[in-house]
């Protein structure tokens, strides 16, 4: 199994670096417009690392379902399926390179903002970038307010609810890989199926009531998404180990 | 050993597959014959657990391919399948990671006597460096079963003879080679059985020394009667 | 390699191995490969190998002893006996050969004898 994750970790590594590269070079922007005084220079950089953090997070779902794709639908899908590892054991060190990576990510995008915060709140005058940042966020969602429990809340959802969609894709390119090979229109079936799961997976998930704490609330709903991502992968590997040809 | 019963396998309306029941047992050479899309490599695939039947079933052993016959059945398919990434060695290693049974003494051994230089990338290789490079991974393993589909192909003439002695080096009393190929003058001295398939149906396995001996025909005179049109002699 | 291949292949390999006892490239009494190591060294099938020992001693010309091998017979009768019939299936090729061009026994002694070497 480690040996397995290993290797997806190998194969979805150069987007990662590109993205990671990219991060300390917005990181760069940002600390030089902070010790230069510089506040346009921080303030297109914070937008930049906000901008990053999203694309990296959705990039890091992206490779996973690229490369399962691949995995199945072309020669190199051999490589994985010729070794003695059940589909269980192949796509869960996909999950888990996927959760892994999203976790990963969360979390170091999470300590970037923290460090950022804490650099920016020491010093006045610059405050008023979060009072704009925090407008901007009121009048898109009253509730939210940036302090860190909140942002972790936040990226703690984002990965989950990320992973959950994700695995319902599998599901779906698994379905259409494995069932529906070689039809007209498998693509269309594909995402059709995908867009109702999540639907279904969104209003499911939207139904934790809207009380207590807004960090309590995020809690709960990531784990009913980890939840769904869980029942997505075994129905996933099911269909996988009786039904695929590569 | 390796056994197909009533084996088919359709994709949409093509019959790839066609009710083959063939029984392979160990300690000899098989070579699978048939023109282009006659179903060996169909067949192969089913029998190596990457592809699942349409009906019928292979047993390894007595058990339906799969996880657990992987351990012992090397396959080597004809088209390369590496990942862009990878150098020789890494596909080295990805072979150790994954196979107990491969040794990569042996697969250093067969890369030098092949010419080889673990270093080089594969997507830079020429596709008959690929194709020894194949060799020397699949047959680096001490699996029961070796199944090489087309092992000459892209390969050149002097490269051919390294290929044959390999082969030979990997066959045992207790194992089992099965070889396509379309050059099948390259398999009538290593070979000592014939599958003959056409249109995904098996026609006949025969023993090719006794086709030499009783009918006098060398085991291309054979394929060409049973492909061709022509009379042979 | 090269076999001919209508022809069975342990035949040929057992015709190679007879004429290097016969030339002495194969002394008397030397051991020969092991039924694989043959295979690999004359390209052929395992099973063939193992049928070119079986005739080999089927003909008394190799022996095989338990644990230790197969060696070549140590009796220079035999192998003289062997030349001698060697000697003689080409003398009956080569006559055979003379009298599908029409030609008889006589011709072909006189132009054995005019053939100079």
């Amino acid at each position: 199994m480690f040996k397995l994750l290993k290797y997806e970790f190998r194969k979805t590594a150069f987007p990662k670096l590109v993205m990671l590269a990219l991060t300390v070079l917005a990181e760069a922007a940002f600390l030089y417009g902070y010790f230069a005084n510089k506040e346009d220079a921080m303030g297109t950089a914070v937008l930049f690392l906000v901008l990053l953090t999203l694309v990296g997070i959705a990039l890091m779902g992206i490779m996973s379902l690229v490369i399962l794709h691949r995995d199945m639908n072309t020669k190199q899908g051999y490589m994985l399926f010729m070794t003695p590892n059940s589909c269980y054991k192949i796509l869960g060190a996909k999950v888990l390179e996927c959760g892994l990576s999203l976790m990963l990510a969360g979390a170091f995008f999470f300590a970037l903002a923290v460090l950022d915060m804490d650099l920016v709140l020491r010093r006045e005058g610059v405050e008023r970038i979060w009072d704009v940042f925090n407008q901007m966020l009121q009048t898109l969602n009253t509730r939210l307010e940036i302090n860190v429990p909140n942002v972790l809340a936040v990226i703690c959802y984002i990965v989950t609810s990320w992973l959950c969609t994700v695995t319902t894709a599998f599901l779906a390119d698994v379905i259409s890989s494995a069932l529906l090979n070689g039809r007209k229109g498998n693509l269309f079936i594909t995402f059709l199926l995908f867009l109702v799961l999540s639907y279904l997976i969104g209003k499911i998930v939207s139904l934790v009531p809207a009380t207590g704490t807004i960090q309590a609330q995020f809690l709960y709903q990531s784990l009913i998404s980890l939840g769904f991502a869980g029942l997505m992968y075994f129905v996933t590997a099911w269909i996988m180990e009786k039904y695929l040809s590569v | 050993m390796l056994e197909s019963k009533n084996l088919t396998r359709k994709f949409g309306s093509k019959t790839a597959v066609d009710g083959v029941t063939l029984s392979l047992k160990p300690g000899h050479i098989y070579a699978m014959l048939g023109p282009n899309g006659s179903g060996k490599t169909t067949w192969m695939k089913m029998a190596a657990g990457l592809m699942k039947p349409t009906s019928g079933e292979v047993t390894f052993q007595g058990e339906p391919v799969g996880i657990a016959s992987r351990e012992q059945v090397a396959y080597m398919s004809t088209e390369p399948y590496f990942y862009a990434w990878m150098s020789i060695r890494d596909a080295g290693k990805y072979y150790e990671d994954f196979f107990a049974d491969f040794s990569m003494s042996r697969f250093k051994d067969l890369l030098t006597r092949m010419d080889l230089e673990e270093d080089l990338k594969i997507r830079t290789l020429s596709s008959g460096m690929v194709a020894k490079m194949k060799i020397a991974l699949t047959l680096s393993r001490d699996a029961k079963v070796y199944m090489l589909d087309e092992p000459f192909n892209g390969i050149d003439l002097l490269a051919r003879d390294e290929i044959r002695t390999t082969i030979l080096e990997a066959a045992r009393e207790d194992k089992l080679l099965l070889l396509s190929s379309h050059l099948v003058e390259e398999m009538e001295a290593i070979a000592d059985q014939a599958v003959f398939i056409r249109n995904g149906k098996l026609i006949e396995v025969r023993d090719l020394e006794e086709l030499r001996e009783t009918d006098g025909v060398s085991m291309a005179d054979r394929y060409r009667m049973i492909f061709g049109h022509g009379e042979v002699n | 390699m090269n076999y001919d291949p209508m022809v069975p292949i342990w035949l040929q390999v057992v015709n190679r191995i007879k004429e290097s006892i016969v030339t002495g490239r194969l002394l008397p009494g030397a051991k020969l490969p092991g039924g694989r190591d043959l295979a690999v060294q004359f390209e052929i099938n395992p099973n063939t190998a193992a049928r070119v020992y079986q005739e080999l001693e089927r003909e008394g010309l190799c022996e095989t002893r338990r644990g230790l091998g197969t060696f070549i017979t140590p009796e220079q009768s035999r192998i003289d006996a062997l030349r001698e019939r060697m000697a003689l299936d080409a003398l009956n090729r080569f006559l055979s050969s003379l009298k599908a061009l029409g030609m008889t026994r006589e011709d072909a002694a006189a132009m054995l004898n005019m053939k100079e070497e």
